[in-house]
């Protein structure tokens, strides 16, 4: 996994970290530990989501309410009152110099310096996020440092959005509802379920199960495989096939694993066909037809001492399935679908 | 060849996962775990350099009977531990690869 450190711009700011935290709006609370909030509990389509969603999805890049140095801090609580928030970044040609909140203006109307400059007063020691952060971090934030937004800065530390928890809710219930849409979609009539239930060893009518790939972790690569292989198993899917889609399975795991930012295995079974959807979130394949080879790869040195990078993986799942059909852009990323007719065994 | 014949013949020690009672239907010695995958035999004996829990994911992917890992690796915790979860027999040995395979060869011819 990507190790992504609290970003904090330090400014000229003299006060104490709990001040500032103040001075965002709310008393401090930080949490300790690490790894995605309750992730440990969550569903693994949600650790998915959370994974795949970068800070960029979720944040508000246009209209962007801001002042200037040189604004009065009435300037700023007029514009907070106008528009409804509780805060508003001070920017300079995309820069961002610091925050005014709403509690710098409650303390200037009582020291009576509410004509002062933004500059004078505004936070400057800032925590903030990074456009291409997984969203998992973006909600970690907002449990650690309990701001109600945060700045996204880019590459070039431009101030490019605002993010908050209302944002990422929004983003989050929304991508759930395409995902449930989507399962819905696939759910088998009423009473078809009863036709899973004839007996030890027959097919599911429908089953599918999601499993979250992170990048280079590969001390857990594979377990979807496995798992994979075990549901084969338990649905009294023949031997060969289930070879097969456990061959596919691991490549494309290992695949997502190693050569990707992270991603997900879907898998999909019915009474007459496994698929597998390997799907992950970039950079992307600049040839895939080259890809596909035999023998071709970009791993490194490291990947290979671990046993991969042979070059083998996508001309591995081609090979062992009955279609194979792969799409890829960069920088978004690739998606492999590779589907296994269960009623007849390939031809070898 | 069973498990017990392995551990012989290879002056090996069986460090986890048990012995299953099956016997070797082939034997593929390979440190590149994608190679191993595109066998399409049965009851494959693993021999291997690769000390780590992929060798184990991948034996089970493809069905193999045993695994061994040579030149006495220190062979992690998790490797054991993910042996004994799927029932896969993992034999440390102090021979190269070159040399378990030419006593596995030996073994099976007079089979």
């Amino acid at each position: 996994m990507m190790d992504y450190s609290p970003t904090i711009l330090t400014g000229g700011d003299t006060r104490s970290d709990d001040q500032i935290m103040e001075a965002h709006g709310r008393a401090a609370r930080r949490v300790s530990g690490s790894g995605l909030p309750g992730a440990e509990d969550s569903p693994l389509v949600i650790m998915e989501l959370l994974q795949r969603l970068r800070v960029r999805d979720v944040m508000r890049a246009r209209d962007i309410i801001s002042v200037v140095r040189s604004d009065s801090l009435r300037f700023a609580q007029n514009l907070m009152k106008r528009n409804n928030i509780s805060g508003v970044p001070v920017v300079e040609n995309r820069r961002l110099f610091g925050i005014v909140s709403v509690n710098d203006i409650i303390r200037a109307l009582e020291g009576g310096w509410i004509h002062d400059t933004c500059q004078q007063h505004m936070a400057t020691n800032l925590v903030v996020l990074e456009e291409d952060m997984p969203l998992a971090f973006a909600i970690k934030y907002f449990e650690n440092y309990t701001f109600g937004r945060f700045p996204v800065l880019n590459k070039e530390r431009d101030l490019v959005g605002i993010v908050s928890q209302r944002d990422v809710m929004r983003a989050i219930m929304k991508e759930l509802t395409d995902e449930l849409a989507r399962l819905e979609g696939r759910t088998p009539p009423p009473g078809a379920a009863d036709t899973a239930a004839k007996g030890e060893g027959a097919l599911p009518y429908y089953s599918m199960r999601q499993f979250a790939v992170v990048h280079n972790d590969l001390t857990n690569a594979g377990k979807a495989a496995n798992e994979i292989k075990r549901m084969l198993k338990e649905a009294g899917v023949d031997k060969k096939t289930i070879r097969r889609v456990a061959v596919a399975a691991y490549e494309l795991e290992i695949n997502i694993c190693i050569h990707s930012v992270g991603g997900a295995i879907t898998f999909i079974l019915d009474t007459e066909k496994a698929t597998i959807v390997a799907k992950d979130s970039g950079p992307g394949i600049k040839d895939v037809e080259w890809a596909c080879r035999d023998g071709t790869s970009t791993a490194n040195d490291w990947i290979r001492s671990m046993g991969f990078g042979a070059g083998m993986g996508l001309a591995n799942s081609k090979r062992v399935a009955d279609t194979f059909d792969i799409t890829s852009k960069i920088p978004t990323g690739t998606t492999v679908m590779c589907t296994f007719n269960l009623a007849e065994t390939k031809p070898q | 060849m069973n498990v017990e014949d392995i551990v012989k013949t290879l002056d090996g020690k069986l460090v986890a996962g048990g012995d299953n009672g099956r016997t070797v239907g082939a034997v593929v010695a390979n440190d590149l775990m994608s190679d191993v995958l595109l066998n399409d035999a049965d009851d494959i004996l693993l021999l291997t350099s690769l000390a780590s829990d992929q060798a184990i994911r991948t034996a089970n992917i493809v069905g193999a009977m045993c695994v061994v890992v040579h030149n006495a690796k220190p062979l992690p915790q998790t490797m054991c531990q993910v042996a004994d979860t799927l029932g896969i027999p993992l034999v440390s040995s102090p021979l190269s690869k070159y040399e378990s395979c030419v006593r596995v060869h030996d073994f099976l011819a007079k089979e």
